[in-house]
């Protein structure tokens, strides 16, 4: 009796499995389709990609992707936004770190209200403060590359604070304890041993701030705008807006985004797991 | 020992938290109030205006104009138009999103080894990918692929509610969702995936033992152990497709009639000569309300249901 509830059941499962990986390739399949759409195309001109968008290219020429980066100023461009990403990422993750960390250990009132009112910023859309922000900016000579990145690390706070405030919370107080006995000192011991015992939350927070400044459109269109320094979204933009003034050039809009998404595909190859990690454990600790 | 080091804490706190603090006013809070004062003012953005005098104000307070701003912005057609089109897109991409995401999620669950894992990878994939970029490649497919090549006459079936899916108000909104689902699906699935795999084996054992169908299990056992995640997600979707923009401006520019609240704020400046910044900021003020009121509502609803279940 038990024997063969126990064979159907296995059956089942294996049946399951089967059909839901069945399911799931075509559906990764379908997922992939754009992003193979925009890799054959970039090579083609005009005609051959109007004309036939799901043939191969007659001839794989390179003239297009070269034009393109030319029109995007691709790698001033590129080292622009790294500089940018690089420089918000660290100063969000060094100050929402420290913030969260001693709002976590000293508790009292003034702590949890001053939590709150930094992750309740997250429901403030950015229209609501964008004009004052940049009116304010430029107020004092800050509209620029430097202006840019203070305000990312302020935008970034909300969201940063939140994933390590829940992720201190389930670290022990003995380790600290310990080092205070040693006689450590409160910046070494954060930097020493608080700070490696968070790398986990330190990587999500990375990865998500890192993802949205790199492809954010509003915040440098409304500060740096059409300047000779652009960040690689804002030259899509630009030159997109450039070249579409006499219909859709799909042979310079396909190569422009092509390369424009290839450093961001580079780079999730290479840690992908740690990304797809990283979100995981964020989801876990919200 | 403690209370030696409660009091380090407490004097350590304020050179620690002071950092985020002086970013958070500067960056948030100051434009904030700024800006909310600037809604009941006459505004043109680098000066103050009198609209009753018609002339420049001296002083910010002189500008005071109270709720006319607020009634300007009600009557701003395009602008009553862009809210009542972002609240239907937002119910279809939430839907969307959600189904697909968990369906996604519940299905990779029962795979394993390196293929699931290659499945994450690949069905997150486009959420690395910037908005901008994206709206453009799917303006491509959805003006030459599906209007010529799979629904056209000549394509592989004809169907012409498929066709022009950017020129057309209702079938930009569906356009916008499956660019939106395309790109979210996969973050939203991973959400699940570890909300899914919270859940205690000894559960569904107990249910399985005690003969409960695939579908009751799935309701009186996963639906009710999954609904954190379920907040977290619909909070993300929520709140997320309301203040949706840069696949907006990259799909159809807001042409067509398409244009979602956030775009509409930000071309309302462009609309009139010279731009009415006053107005824009008291229409900010309204869509932060707004979003404030469904996010709070939505966590606190969903948060009950959590305690329920």
């Amino acid at each position: 009796m038990i024997g063969a509830v126990n064979k159907h059941h296995f059956l089942i499962r294996r049946i399951q499995t089967a059909l839901s990986g069945t399911v799931l390739v075509i559906g990764a399949l379908v997922t992939l389709s754009p992003l193979w759409l925009l890799l054959i195309n970039a090579f083609k001109p005009n005609t051959g990609i109007v004309g036939n968008p799901v043939a191969m290219p007659e001839t794989w020429s390179w003239e297009y992707v070269v034009n393109a980066a030319k029109q995007l100023d691709y790698f001033r461009s590129i080292w622009f936004t790294f500089l940018i990403t690089l420089l918000s990422v660290a100063l969000i993750v060094l100050i929402s770190s420290m913030a969260a960390w001693i709002l976590v250990r000293h508790k009292s009132k003034l702590s949890t209200v001053i939590f709150m009112a930094f992750v309740s910023a997250m429901l403030i859309p950015f229209q609501a403060i964008m004009y004052p922000l940049i009116q304010l900016f430029d107020g004092v000579g800050l509209k620029n590359m430097p202006g840019l990145i203070l305000m990312y690390g302020g935008f970034g706070l909300s969201m940063s604070m939140f994933l390590y405030h829940g992720f201190v919370k389930g670290v022990p107080l003995g380790v600290e304890e310990a080092a205070f006995i040693d006689g450590a000192g409160v910046y070494r011991m954060f930097f020493m041993i608080v700070m490696p015992l968070i790398q986990p939350i330190t990587v999500t927070v990375i990865i998500i701030n890192a993802m949205w400044i790199w492809n954010d459109y509003l915040l440098p269109f409304l500060v740096i705008g059409n300047s000779d320094n652009k960040t690689l979204v804002l030259a899509l933009y630009f030159a997109r807006i450039l070249a579409g003034q006499y219909g859709n050039p799909w042979q310079l809009i396909f190569p422009s985004v092509l390369i424009t998404i290839v450093p961001i595909i580079i780079v999730f190859l290479f840690l992908q797991k740690y990304i797809v990690k990283g979100i995981s454990a964020g989801a876990i600790k919200a | 020992m403690i209370r030696k080091n409660q009091s380090i804490y407490q004097t350590w706190f304020w050179p620690f938290v002071l950092p985020a603090m002086l970013f958070f006013l500067a960056v948030i809070v100051v434009p904030f109030v700024v800006g909310v004062f600037n809604s009941f003012v006459g505004w043109r953005g680098s000066y103050y205006f009198i609209p009753a005098l018609k002339q420049r104000a001296a002083h910010p307070f002189q500008a005071w104009v109270g709720l006319a701003n607020y009634r300007a912005a009600f009557a701003d057609e395009r602008f009553t138009r862009a809210l009542w089109y972002t609240v239907r897109y937002t119910l279809v991409a939430v839907v969307s999103i959600n189904i697909v995401s968990l369906a996604l999620a519940l299905l990779v669950n029962k795979i394993s080894g390196w293929l699931s894992g290659l499945l994450r990878t690949v069905f997150f994939l486009p959420n690395m990918l910037g908005g901008l970029a994206l709206g453009y490649i799917f303006q491509f497919i959805f003006q030459i692929i599906f209007t010529d090549m799979i629904f056209g006459p000549d394509g592989l079936i004809h169907i012409e509610a498929l066709r022009y899916m950017t020129q057309d108000s209702v079938k930009a909104l569906f356009a916008l969702v499956m660019l939106s689902t395309w790109q979210q699906a996969g973050y939203m699935m991973l959400i699940y995936i570890a909300g899914l795999n919270a859940i205690p084996q000894d559960y569904y054992e107990a249910a399985s033992i005690d003969g409960s169908s695939g579908f009751h299990t799935f309701r009186k056992i996963t639906v009710p152990m999954l609904m954190p995640s379920f907040t977290i997600v619909f909070f993300m979707t929520l709140s997320g497709s309301f203040k949706l923009l840069d696949q907006n401006v990259a799909l159809t520019d807001g042409n067509f009639d398409t244009r979602l609240i956030a775009y509409q704020i930000l071309r309302t400046v462009r609309d009139t000569n010279p731009p009415d910044y006053g107005k824009a900021q008291a229409q900010a003020v309204i869509f932060f309300i707004i979003v404030a009121v469904i996010s709070l509502s939505q966590v606190y609803f969903t948060k009950k249901k959590e305690i329920e279940a």
